[in-house]
C-alpha cells in the first residue's frame, strides 16, 4: 500500500522567554497507509496536536521529515491541499453566519464547487438546520459543522482531530459510521481521539504517542496482542484450593474473592482440565484480553497512581529493550 | 478571485463593519440634519446688509493700516487707546490670508465653500478611525478565533492569505471612503444651494478640496494597513488598540512634556500627529523660538518653519509600510493556534 502519511524524526520546541523551552514532538514518526483508518493516541499535551499542526503547516518543525500524498510538507503542501481535509482541534466559526453560509464561503475560498455544500451538510447530518446560525449550534452541532468542512473538498484523505467533542451518544455513533463509510468509499482517515473504545471500534491501525515520541504503532490487534498476558478469570468453588492445584500444574494463579487469575498457558482447557479431574468444576472461564485503554494507560503511564492526580508532562516517554513498552508491529515501518 | 470574494463577504458580513457603518451614516445623518435646520436661504435684504458689513470692515482695516503706517512714519501721534503693532505688515490688508467677506456677516446660513474643508476633515478622521478599528479587527478577530488557520488548512499559502486579506480590505476600504466622502460633500453642496449658500467655488477650490481628498483617502489606507499589521503582529485586535494609546499616552503627551522641559528644538518634528495634519492640509507652519534668537542678520523674522507633505508622506509610508513588511515577515514564520 502507499504511504499517504509518512513522518519521520518530526520535532518540534516550543520557545518562550518567559517559560524557557519546552519540547513538544522529540523524533516523532508516523505513517498512514492509503485505505486506513488511523487512531492517533496520546495523553494531554503529548504532542498530538502539535504533530498535525506542523503536518498541515500550521506549526514550523525544527526537524524531520513530512509527506503528506507524496509531496513534501509544508514546502509542497498547497499541490495537494485539496484534497486533504482537516478539522484541527475544534475550529470555530462566525456566530452571526448560518452554517451553509459558511461551508460556502470556505468553498469558494477553496475554489469548490457550491454543490458541495448541500452534500457535506447532508453527510454530517445538518442538512435541516444549514439555515440556522452557527451560534444557535449546540457543541456537537458545530463539532458536525467543522466535519462537514473538512469534507466539502471530497478528500482522498481525512485528519480529523477529536471529532467526538462534544457528540451525543447517538452523534459518536453517527461520526463513527460516517468514518466507515468514507473509509469503504477509499478515503484514508487519520482521527485522534480521547474515546479510546471509538478508536478500537473504527480504527484498523494505530499509533500512540506520549512525551513526544512514539511508543506504539501497528494493526489494533497487533498492539493489542502485544500486550496480551494470556490471563484467564475462572470462577469456581473453593478458589483458594483451586488455586493451590493450580500451582502444583505449573500455573500462575492468584485467587481474588470469589474468582481466580490464571495465566502461564496459552490453551484454556488446561486450567478446566486440572480442575475438573480433582471434582472443582469451572462456572466461568473467560479470557482476560487487554482494550485499548489498559494498552493506552500502561504505555503513556497514565493510570499508574490513580488516586494522583496527573500532570500533563508526567506521561511515559518511550523506553527501551530494559522493560520499555516500546512496541512497533508495522509491517513497514517508517524507518524500513 | 475565489478568495477575494469570499474574503469580501466575511468583511462585509463582520458585526463591528455593520456597526461602523451605521456609526458613519448617523454621523452623517446627524450632521447633515442639524445644518439643515439651523440654516436658511438669506434674503436679499440679509444679504445686502452683510455685504455693507464687509465693505466697512475692510475699510477699517485699511485705515487702521494707514495709522499704524502715518504713525511709524512719524506723521501722527500714537493713539494710546489703540493697540498696533510694531510691524505694521501684520496689518496690510493686501497681506492678509483671507479678508472680511459678506457671508462673515450672515447668521444662520450654511456656506459650503467656507464649511466644506472641515466637513471634510472631520469626515476623514472619521474614516481613519474607521480604518484602522476594522483593519485591527478583521485580521486581530481572525487570528483569535482560529479563522485563519481554517483557511489555511484550504489555502495552505501563508502570504497569499494574508495579502488577499490586506488587499480585500484595502480595497473595500477606499471604495467606502471614496463613496461616503461623496455622497457627503454633494448632501452638503446641495444644503448650501438649496437652503444657505454654495459661497465661492471658483478658483481653485475644487482642485484645492479634491487634492485634500485624494491625501485624505491615502491616510485611511495607511492606517487601515497599519491598524491590520499591528493586530497581525500581536495576534489580537487589543494590540492594535494598546500600540496606539500607548503611543499617544507615552510619546505624544509625555514625550512632548519632556521635550519641552528640556527645550529640544522642534520636538513637533518627531510627533507622527504633525506628519499627519502636514500631509492631510498640504503644510504646516510651526513656530521655532530659536529660530528667531539665531537670526543676527536683522532681516525680518516671523519664526515659523514649514513642513510639506512630501516628507511628511514619506514619514507616514515608512511606518505604514514597516509595520505591514514586518506583519507578513512575522506571520510567515510563526506558529499558527
Amino acid at each position: 500500500m502507499s504511504a499517504v502519511i509518512e513522518i519521520e524524526g518530526l520535532r518540534k520546541t516550543f520557545r518562550s522567554v518567559r517559560n524557557g523551552n519546552r519540547v513538544a514532538v522529540d523524533g516523532f514518526d508516523l505513517l498512514v497507509e492509503a485505505g486506513q483508518i488511523h487512531g492517533f493516541l496520546g495523553p494531554n499535551g503529548s504532542g498530538k496536536t502539535t504533530t498535525l499542526r506542523a503536518l498541515l503547516g500550521l506549526v514550523r518543525a525544527d526537524g524531520g521529515r513530512m509527506s503528506v500524498l507524496g509531496e513534501p510538507s509544508p514546502e509542497l503542501l498547497p499541490r495537494v491541499a485539496g484534497q486533504v481535509g482537516a478539522i484541527v482541534e475544534s475550529p470555530q466559526f462566525f456566530g452571526n453566519f448560518t452554517g451553509r453560509r459558511t461551508l460556502r464561503l470556505l468553498a469558494r475560498a477553496g475554489g469548490v464547487s457550491i454543490s458541495r455544500v448541500d452534500e457535506a451538510l447532508d453527510l454530517v447530518g445538518l442538512r435541516d438546520r444549514g439555515d440556522d446560525r452557527v451560534k444557535s449550534y449546540s457543541l456537537g452541532m458545530k463539532q458536525r459543522l467543522a466535519v462537514a468542512s473538512a469534507l466539502l473538498k471530497d478528500p482522498r484523505l481525512l485528519i480529523l482531530d477529536e471529532p467526538a467533542n462534544g457528540l451525543d451518544p447517538a452523534g459518536i455513533r453517527e461520526m463513527r459510521d460516517l468514518m466507515r463509510s468514507l473509509s469503504a468509499a477509499g478515503v484514508t482517515v487519520l482521527v485522534s481521539s480521547h474515546i479510546l473504545g471509538e478508536i478500537q471500534l473504527i480504527c484498523d491501525h494505530v499509533t500512540i504517542i506520549s512525551r513526544g515520541r512514539r511508543v506504539a504503532a501497528g494493526r489494533v490487534d497487533e498492539v493489542l496482542a502485544g500486550h496480551d498476558r494470556h490471563e484467564f478469570l475462572v470462577r469456581v468453588d473453593e478458589p483458594e484450593r483451586a488455586a493451590d492445584l493450580l500451582r502444583t500444574a505449573d500455573l500462575t494463579a492468584v485467587a481474588d474473592g470469589t474468582a481466580l487469575v490464571v495465566s502461564g498457558t496459552t490453551d484454556p482447557t488446561a486450567i478446566s482440565r486440572v480442575l475438573g479431574e480433582q471434582g472443582l468444576w469451572v462456572a466461568e472461564l473467560t479470557p482476560l484480553r487487554p482494550d485499548l485503554e489498559s494498552v493506552f494507560l500502561e504505555l503513556t503511564g497514565a493510570g499508574e497512581h490513580p488516586s494522583v492526580p496527573r500532570q500533563v508532562d508526567e506521561a511515559a516517554g518511550p523506553r527501551g529493550a530494559d522493560g520499555t513498552p516500546v512496541i512497533d508491529l508495522d509491517v513497514r515501518g517508517v524507518d524500513a | 478571485m475565489n478568495l477575494v470574494r469570499a474574503e469580501l463577504e466575511r468583511l462585509s458580513a463582520r458585526r463591528f463593519v455593520q456597526l461602523m457603518i451605521v456609526l458613519l451614516v448617523l454621523a452623517f445623518g446627524i450632521t447633515a440634519a442639524t445644518t439643515l435646520a439651523g440654516s436658511h436661504r438669506p434674503s436679499a435684504d440679509e444679504v445686502s446688509s452683510a455685504r455693507q458689513q464687509a465693505i466697512e470692515a475692510r475699510q477699517n482695516m485699511e485705515v487702521s493700516y494707514q495709522q499704524c503706517l502715518a504713525q511709524r512714519d512719524g506723521i501722527s501721534t500714537p493713539d494710546t487707546q489703540e493697540y498696533l503693532p510694531a510691524d505694521c505688515s501684520d496689518m496690510d490688508p493686501a497681506l492678509q490670508d483671507r479678508l472680511p467677506i459678506a457671508s462673515d456677516y450672515l447668521s444662520g446660513v450654511f456656506n459650503f465653500a467656507e464649511q466644506a474643508k472641515p466637513l471634510l476633515f472631520f469626515l476623514i478622521a472619521f474614516l481613519v478611525l474607521f480604518g484602522f478599528l476594522v483593519g485591527a479587527s478583521y485580521i486581530g478577530a481572525d487570528l483569535n478565533s482560529g479563522g485563519v488557520v481554517n483557511l489555511l488548512l484550504w489555502r495552505p499559502r501563508r502570504l497569499t492569505v494574508l495579502g488577499t486579506k490586506l488587499g480585500t480590505l484595502l480595497a473595500a476600504m477606499l471604495a467606502l471612503a471614496v463613496v461616503a466622502s461623496v455622497a457627503y460633500l454633494a448632501t452638503f453642496w446641495v444644503i448650501g444651494q438649496t437652503a444657505g449658500l454654495a459661497g465661492q467655488l471658483g478658483g481653485d477650490f475644487w482642485s484645492s478640496l479634491g487634492a485634500i481628498h485624494g491625501r485624505g483617502l491615502v491616510l485611511v489606507l495607511l492606517a487601515t494597513a497599519s491598524g491590520f499589521a499591528i493586530a497581525t503582529l500581536g495576534r489580537h485586535t487589543s494590540a492594535a488598540l494598546g500600540v496606539v494609546a500607548a503611543y499617544a499616552v507615552v510619546w505624544e503627551l509625555g514625550a512632548r512634556l519632556v521635550l519641552a522641559i528640556v527645550d529640544a528644538r522642534r520636538p513637533e518634528q518627531l510627533m507622527l500627529s504633525t506628519y499627519i495634519g502636514a500631509w492631510l492640509d498640504g503644510e504646516v507652519r510651526i513656530w521655532d523660538a530659536q529660530l528667531c534668537r539665531r537670526n543676527v542678520s536683522g532681516v525680518s523674522c516671523d519664526g515659523f518653519y514649514t513642513l510639506t507633505w512630501r516628507p511628511s508622506l514619506a514619514v507616514l509610508l515608512v511606518i505604514a509600510g514597516g509595520l505591514t513588511v514586518l506583519a507578513f515577515a512575522a506571520f510567515r514564520r510563526r506558529d499558527l493556534n
